[in-house]
C-alpha cells in the first residue's frame, strides 16, 4: 500500500495545484508595486527615466523645494509595458516626443496635459516652444490637438558639427555658416575627407545615420519635398521620387563606407567619441554635442555647427528628430504631485541647469538667454543655432508602430542594398513590403 | 555498441535497519522520507510552476493573440502566427543559420574543452595555473565578453587588425558580415573552459586500471583514448551535446556585438549573427508582437524537445553508463 506522500498527483489535483499557482500568481501581479513607490498623499512621484536625465542633487533638490519625494526607475520598454498592463504605471515617463508621443497617445495610455497647462503659472502656453509640438496627437497627426508631454530640451537634429582641422588637412573650404550645402555636396565633402589605411579607416569623412532610420528617412524625405507616410499614416511608401531620393542617398553613403553604418560599425556605438577622438570631420549630431565639445577647449576651437542639409529643389527644412521629455501615464496614481515635479523639471533650476549646460535649447522660450554664450565659439554656435530655428518644422512620425520596430525592419533589409546585392529600387519594394505590413498590424490593433 | 554497465564490486550486505523490523514502523518511516523529499522540494517546484510553467502557459495563450503590450484592440487568432511563422522567410532564415550555428559550436567547443581537458590531465607543472586560466573566461561575465570582443575586432582600432597590418596584410571589418559569424564563433570557443572543467571531472573518473591493462596489451595512446576514454566518458559528451545544442539555439550574445548601439540593440546584430534568439528578441521587443514572438519561442520549445529526443535515440547504443547498483533499488 503506498503511503499518501508517495502517490503521484492525479490530473485533477495537478489542475488544482496549477490554478492556486496561477491565482495566487495573478494576485501577486496584481499587487506588484513599483519599487518604493507611491506613498499615500502623494507624497512621492516615480519617474522611469535613463541615468542623467536627472541627477541625484535634482532629486534632493525636489525634496527639499516641492517637498515632494522623486523615486527613479531606470527606463526600460519592457518594464513600462509591464507596468502600464498591471495597472501600476510609474508617474512620469521619459519619452522621445518625434517618435514615441503619437504611439502612446494612440493606445490611449498617456494623460491628456492640457488642462493642467491651462492653469500653469510656470509653464505657460505662450513661454512653449513650437518643438513641444512634437508631443501633440490629435488622433491622428502629430504636431496638432491635445499635448501628451514636454521636451526637456532639444537639438534639430539634422544639422552637423565639423571639424576644421580636418578640413583644413584636406584643403577643403569650410561648409558656408547660415547657407546650407545639399546631401550631395555634404556627400563628396565626406568622401574627400575620409582618410583610410590598409582597410582600416582613420579618419571618418562623416556620420550620416539621424536619430533612428526610420526618422533619417521621414526627415530627408521632406527635405526632398514629399512624405514618406501617406495622409492617415497607414502606410509608408518608399518608391515615392521623394522617398527614393532620400533612400538612395543613404544607401549611398553607407556603400562608400565614409561614415559608420551597418555595414562599418563604429565601436563606440556613437558619434561623441569618436568625433572627440578627432577621427569624424563631421557628425550628424544637432546643437545639443556642443555640451560634450565644450569639455574640450582644444575640440571646441575647431569645431563648427552648420546648417541642415538641402536636396536641390527642396524646401529649407530643419526638423528635432529626438525631443526627448515626459509623459504622464493615464492611470498614474499621483498625477497633481507628478503634475508639480513635471513643472519643476521643465520650467524651474533643471530646466535652467539644463539650458546653461549647452546641452540642448531649451524648450521654454523664456530661457533662452540662458544658453551659453560667453566664449567665442559659443557665440558663432549660437548664431548659427539662431539661424536655422527660423527652419523649424515638425515632421509627423507614424502613430501605429514604433521608431525601434521600422529600424529593426530597415536592418533586416537594407543591409544587401548597403553591399551592392540589390538595387535602391528592389530595397525600396521590399521596405514597403514589411513596413506595411507592421503598420497594418498597427492600425489593427489601435481601432 | 552496446549499452554496458560498469559496475564495482558487491556491496556489503546492508545490516538490518529500524523500518525492517516492522510493517507499521516501515512504512512510517518511508512516508516521513517521503515528506521531507517533498518539503526540501518544494521550493524548487513551486519556483517551476510559478516562474516556468505558468509563464509557458501564458506564452502559449499569448501565442494564439495579436497581443502586443499596449494596444486597446489586440485579438484571438488561434492558430494565425503559427501559420504566419511557417510562411514567413526570415524566421527561416534565422532558424538555418541558428542550426548551422549549432552544429558547428558544439562540436568545436566540445573538441576544444576535451582537448584541454586531456592536456591538462597529464602531471605537467603549474597544471592547477593552467585549468584556472582556461576555465576564467567561462566567469567573464557574458557583457564583459561581448564588450571586449567588439574592441578587439573593431576594424579600426582592434588588436586582430592591428596585428595583420602589422604583418602588411589589410585590416577586415570583424563585426561586419560575413565576417561577424566568426566572431561569435571565437566567443563560444574562447568560453570553452567550462566544458574543459566538466571534462576533466570525467577523465578522473575513468579507472587508471583500465588505461593500464590497455597499455599492457599493446594499445598506443590514440587507441586507449579512443577505445577507453571516449566510451567512459560518454555520458559526459552526451550532456555537453545535449546542453551546449541547447544553450547555442538560444544564444543572445550576438547582442553584445551590435555595432551601432541603438535603443533595442538588436536592431543593429550583422544579418550573419541574426540568429533564432535574435528574430525573437526583435519581434518582441522592437516590433511589439507580443503573440508572434511567443509563437516562435513555443515553436523552439518543440524543435529542442525533438532534437533532445532525437540524441538520445541516436547515441542510446554508444553511452556507456556507469549504474551504482543501489540506485536501482
Amino acid at each position: 500500500m503506498r503511503s499518501h506522500a508517495a502517490a503521484p498527483p492525479s490530473r485533477r489535483r495537478f489542475l488544482a495545484l496549477s490554478a492556486g499557482g496561477a491565482g495566487a500568481a495573478a494576485l501577486s501581479g496584481c499587487a506588484l508595486q513599483v519599487s518604493g513607490s507611491v506613498g499615500g498623499g502623494g507624497e512621492t512621484v516615480t519617474m522611469m527615466v535613463s541615468p542623467g536625465d536627472i541627477t541625484p542633487d535634482q532629486v534632493r533638490q525636489a525634496k527639499r523645494k516641492l517637498g515632494i519625494g522623486v523615486e527613479l526607475v531606470k527606463w526600460d520598454i519592457t518594464k513600462l509595458i509591464a507596468m502600464l498592463t498591471s495597472g501600476n504605471p510609474p508617474d512620469l515617463v521619459r519619452g522621445v516626443g518625434a517618435v514615441d508621443a503619437a504611439y502612446f497617445a494612440a493606445r490611449d495610455v498617456a494623460e491628456v496635459l492640457d488642462p493642467y497647462f491651462a492653469r500653469s503659472t510656470v509653464l505657460r502656453a505662450d513661454d512653449l516652444d513650437p518643438v513641444n509640438d512634437l508631443w501633440r496627437f490629435d488622433g491622428r497627426t502629430q504636431g496638432k490637438g491635445p499635448r501628451y508631454g514636454m521636451a526637456k530640451d532639444f537639438s534639430q537634429d539634422s544639422m552637423y558639427w565639423y571639424n576644421t582641422a580636418v578640413f583644413d588637412e584636406a584643403g577643403l573650404s569650410y561648409p558656408p555658416e547660415t547657407e546650407p550645402v545639399t546631401y550631395e555636396e555634404w556627400a563628396e565633402n565626406a568622401r574627400r575627407l575620409v582618410r583610410r589605411r590598409q582597410g582600416q579607416t582613420i579618419v571618418f569623412g562623416g556620420s550620416y545615420a539621424g536619430l533612428t532610420r526610420s526618422t533619417l528617412l521621414a526627415t530627408m524625405t521632406a527635405s526632398a519635398g514629399g512624405s514618406l507616410f501617406s495622409d492617415d499614416f497607414s502606410r509608408a511608401d518608399f518608391t515615392t521620387p521623394e522617398a527614393r531620393k532620400a533612400l538612395a542617398w543613404y544607401i549611398d553613403y553607407c556603400r562608400t563606407k565614409v561614415g559608420p553604418s551597418l555595414i562599418q560599425p563604429d565601436p563606440n556605438g556613437w558619434d561623441g567619441p569618436t568625433y572627440q577622438a578627432g577621427r569624424m570631420a563631421m557628425t550628424n549630431s544637432g546643437y545639443w554635442l556642443g555640451g560634450m565639445i565644450a569639455t574640450d577647449p582644444k575640440l571646441a576651437e575647431v569645431s563648427r555647427l552648420a546648417p541642415a542639409p538641402v536636396f536641390a529643389g527642396g524646401p529649407r527644412i530643419s526638423a528635432c528628430q529626438g525631443g526627448t521629455g515626459l509623459w504622464m501615464p493615464k492611470k498614474a496614481r499621483n498625477k497633481d504631485a507628478a503634475w508639480r515635479v513635471f513643472e519643476w523639471f521643465f520650467g524651474e533650476e533643471p530646466a535652467r541647469e539644463r539650458a546653461a549646460g549647452g546641452w540642448g535649447i531649451p524648450t521654454l522660450k523664456s530661457l533662452r538667454s540662458l544658453m551659453p554664450r560667453q566664449e567665442t565659439y559659443q557665440q558663432r554656435t549660437l548664431r548659427v543655432q539662431e539661424d536655422e530655428l527660423k527652419r523649424f518644422s515638425v515632421v509627423s512620425f507614424t502613430p501605429y508602430t514604433r521608431a525601434d520596430a521600422l529600424d529593426a525592419l530597415f536592418n533586416q533589409v537594407a543591409p544587401a542594398a548597403m553591399n551592392g546585392r540589390i538595387s535602391v529600387d528592389a530595397l525600396a519594394g521590399r521596405l514597403n513590403d514589411v513596413v506595411n505590413e507592421q503598420l497594418k498590424r498597427g492600425k489593427e490593433q489601435v481601432g | 555498441m552496446t549499452v554496458d554497465q560498469i559496475t564495482g564490486p558487491a556491496p556489503a550486505e546492508a545490516p538490518p535497519t529500524r523500518h525492517g523490523r516492522g510493517r507499521g514502523r516501515g512504512t512510517s518511516m518511508v512516508a516521513r522520507r517521503q515528506r521531507a523529499f517533498y518539503l526540501f522540494t518544494s521550493p524548487w517546484i513551486a519556483g517551476f510552476l510559478l516562474l516556468t510553467v505558468i509563464p509557458m502557459g501564458y506564452a502559449l495563450w499569448l501565442s494564439f493573440t495579436t497581443f502586443d503590450g499596449l494596444s486597446p484592440h489586440w485579438r484571438y487568432i488561434g492558430l494565425g502566427n503559427y501559420r504566419e511563422l511557417i510562411h514567413d522567410p526570415v524566421t527561416w532564415d534565422a532558424l538555418g543559420r541558428t542550426g548551422l550555428f549549432a552544429v558547428t559550436s558544439v562540436p568545436l567547443s566540445i573538441a576544444a574543452g576535451l582537448g584541454l581537458a586531456v592536456l591538462l590531465n597529464r602531471p605537467v607543472k603549474a597544471r592547477g595555473l593552467f585549468r584556472t586560466l582556461i576555465y576564467l573566461p567561462a566567469v567573464v561575465p557574458p557583457v564583459g565578453a561581448g564588450l571586449a570582443f567588439k574592441a578587439l575586432f573593431d576594424q579600426n582600432s582592434g588588436a586582430t587588425n592591428g596585428v595583420l597590418t602589422f604583418l602588411g596584410f589589410d585590416a577586415v571589418g570583424w563585426l561586419a558580415d560575413p565576417y561577424a559569424r566568426y566572431v561569435l564563433l571565437m566567443t563560444v570557443l574562447w568560453a570553452a573552459g567550462n566544458i574543459m572543467i566538466i571534462s576533466l571531472a570525467g577523465l578522473q573518473d575513468v579507472p587508471r586500471e583500465l588505461h593500464e591493462a590497455a597499455r599492457l596489451d599493446g594499445a598506443s595512446a590514440w587507441r586507449t583514448f579512443r577505445s577507453v576514454t571516449v566510451p567512459l566518458l560518454s555520458p559526459v559528451l552526451l550532456f555537453q551535446t545535449v546542453t551546449g545544442m541547447i544553450a547555442s539555439v538560444q544564444t543572445i550574445m550576438p547582442l553584445l556585438l551590435a555595432p551601432l548601439g541603438d535603443t533595442t540593440g538588436i536592431t543593429t546584430v550583422p544579418q550573419s549573427n541574426y540568429l533564432y534568439m535574435m528574430h525573437v528578441f526583435a519581434q518582441y521587443f522592437a516590433l511589439g508582437r507580443y503573440g508572434y514572438a511567443s509563437a516562435l519561442l513555443w515553436v523552439l520549445f518543440v524543435i529542442i524537445l525533438a532534437v533532445t529526443g532525437l540524441l538520445f535515440r541516436f547515441t542510446s547504443g554508444a553511452v556507456f553508463y556507469h549504474v551504482d547498483p543501489e540506485a536501482k533499488k
